[in-house]
């Protein structure tokens, strides 16, 4: 099957050229580096939310963890921005491997989860704790679940990939 | 300064540190003491984290000396794989160590399953340790040998050494397979993760942010933080053997492994000055005062660090020069 020519449109343009190929410490790695921070921020948070729905660590009142949320978005809004720009150093290397589709699908199951913790748990502030972790449990186990699966992925795209450039 | 400074600088701790706790922990248990108990326990929390530059400075002190008239690369890998199976053992008593601080901190002392764990392996440790000592002076002082041959294990030390890991095989073990070093590598991440979320809390919490929440019950998030860096010390140590040599020559690793025992003075600083003891107590709105805070702000700090650092050691192997 012959690749779409876009990929090697994408690749030769002066931006994705210097990701790949600068010796700058503020080129690639820089980027990827703040995909680990929005990842740690991101999924951090979530499981401690996830955990905490599930039971564990009891004396933390459950209503004020609503405040991870701003912290939640930051690190998602970090890693949809270095993830275009990684795209963008390698795109043939991403598109060409299923593994990468795998992962995007994961993660917007996750947020969506997320998002549903949030309509459903946090936004409705009539809720007891029990009610709460009720509602939650569930949703709690999933996103871990999702969570690790997205960091399984994203982590497999070094070791699975079919092409680093366009051949 | 380099890395066989470095590697005969720490390598007595592990192997003096580990009797010291274990002469605390066997007074406390005579007499009855549970302050000696904590200091036992916290002796070898310590030991079980400066075993780790112990450990990775080897390999530098290997290259260093390798090839030279006098030099037996098999004594050295007979101390290599001696070092590899102390370290199994004290990691685990600084493990077990951890598990009973945390037990004291909640009922005054540990659990009596725990001390008698922590006594077993740290009396095995002991053991092992002594013979990391002995195996390391048998590479560079062939005056030590008895009989003046050059040692062959027999006795206990043969038992022992058949449990001890080949190192070059161990090495292939690791890297043989892209998916077994791919699982390593996930894991990794997943700790990372557990481990901002945690530490990222409770140090946001003591810097007056999410004042809702009361400081006393997140203290129960630093197991969880403890778990993350277990899984990542197991699965750095086993990358470390992986590739030795990756590591060993690169500067950058040198430097977040500085940044972790920073952060290991960082929770001393917490847990012995009075800032635990007040945060403990601390309520829905209150202040933390400002020592806690600099405490909470610089492990923060420390931890974007490490992941740092730890992003960049594939951009600066060969920084260090073998010799």
């Amino acid at each position: 099957m012959a690749l779409p020519l876009f990929l090697q449109s994408i690749e030769d343009s002066s931006f994705s050229t210097w990701m790949r190929e600068s010796e700058s410490p503020f080129a690639f790695y820089f980027v990827l580096l703040f995909h680990t921070f929005g990842l740690s921020l991101l999924v951090g948070a979530n499981s401690i939310i996830d955990f905490r729905l599930l039971g564990f660590m009891r004396g933390i009142p459950l209503a004020p963890l609503k405040r991870f949320f701003p912290i939640m978005w930051v690190g998602f809004a970090i890693n949809a921005t270095t993830g275009v720009l990684l795209l963008t150093a390698y795109p043939t290397k991403a598109l060409t491997n299923p593994d990468f589709y795998i992962k995007l699908t994961i993660i917007g199951f996750a947020i969506w989860v997320l998002v549903t913790i949030r309509k459903r748990v946090f936004d409705d502030t009539s809720l007891t704790e029990p009610e709460m972790m009720a509602r939650g449990a569930n949703l709690a186990r999933w996103s871990l679940l999702l969570w690790v699966g997205a960091i399984s992925a994203g982590r497999l795209l070094a070791y699975t990939y079919r092409y680093v450039t366009f051949p | 300064m380099n890395l066989v400074h470095l590697h005969l600088l720490l390598n007595h701790f592990p192997i003096i540190g580990t009797i010291c706790g274990l002469g605390l922990l066997l007074v406390s248990l005579s007499g009855k003491n549970d302050d000696l108990k904590r200091a036992a326990l916290i002796v070898f929390a310590v030991m079980a984290l400066i075993s780790l530059p112990t450990f990775f400075s080897g390999v530098g002190a290997q290259g260093a000396i390798r090839g030279l008239p006098g030099v037996s690369n098999a004594l050295i890998e007979r101390h290599e794989g001696a070092a590899m199976l102390a370290m199994l053992f004290m990691e685990i008593t600084g493990a077990l160590s951890l598990i009973g601080l945390w037990q004291t901190h909640r009922s005054l002392k540990p659990a009596r399953w725990n001390v008698l764990a922590v006594l077993l392996f740290s009396l095995i440790t002991v053991g092992l340790m002594s013979r990391v000592g002995t195996t390391g002076g048998d590479v560079r002082h062939p005056e030590i040998w008895s009989g003046g041959a050059q040692p062959v294990d027999t006795g206990i030390a043969g038992i022992i050494a058949t449990f001890e890991p080949a190192p070059a095989k161990f090495t292939d073990l690791m890297i043989g397979n892209k998916f077994w070093w791919a699982f390593m590598m996930d894991l990794h991440f997943i700790g990372l993760a557990l481990i901002i979320g945690a530490v990222g809390t409770l140090d946001l919490r003591m810097l007056g942010f999410f004042k809702d929440l009361p400081l006393r019950p997140l203290h129960q998030l630093v197991p969880w933080a403890l778990a993350g860096f277990g899984i990542n010390v197991t699965t750095g140590v086993l990358a470390f053997i992986g590739m030795p040599g990756f590591y060993t020559y690169d500067i950058v690793f040198w430097m977040k492994m500085s940044a972790i025992m920073l952060l290991g003075l960082n929770a001393a600083a917490f847990y012995f000055t009075n800032s635990f003891n007040v945060v403990e107590h601390m309520g829905p709105g209150e202040d933390a005062p400002l020592l806690a805070k600099w405490i909470a702000g610089s492990s923060l700090v420390l931890w974007f660090v490490v992941i740092t650092l730890g992003r960049y050691i594939q951009s600066y192997t060969d920084t260090i020069k073998p010799r």
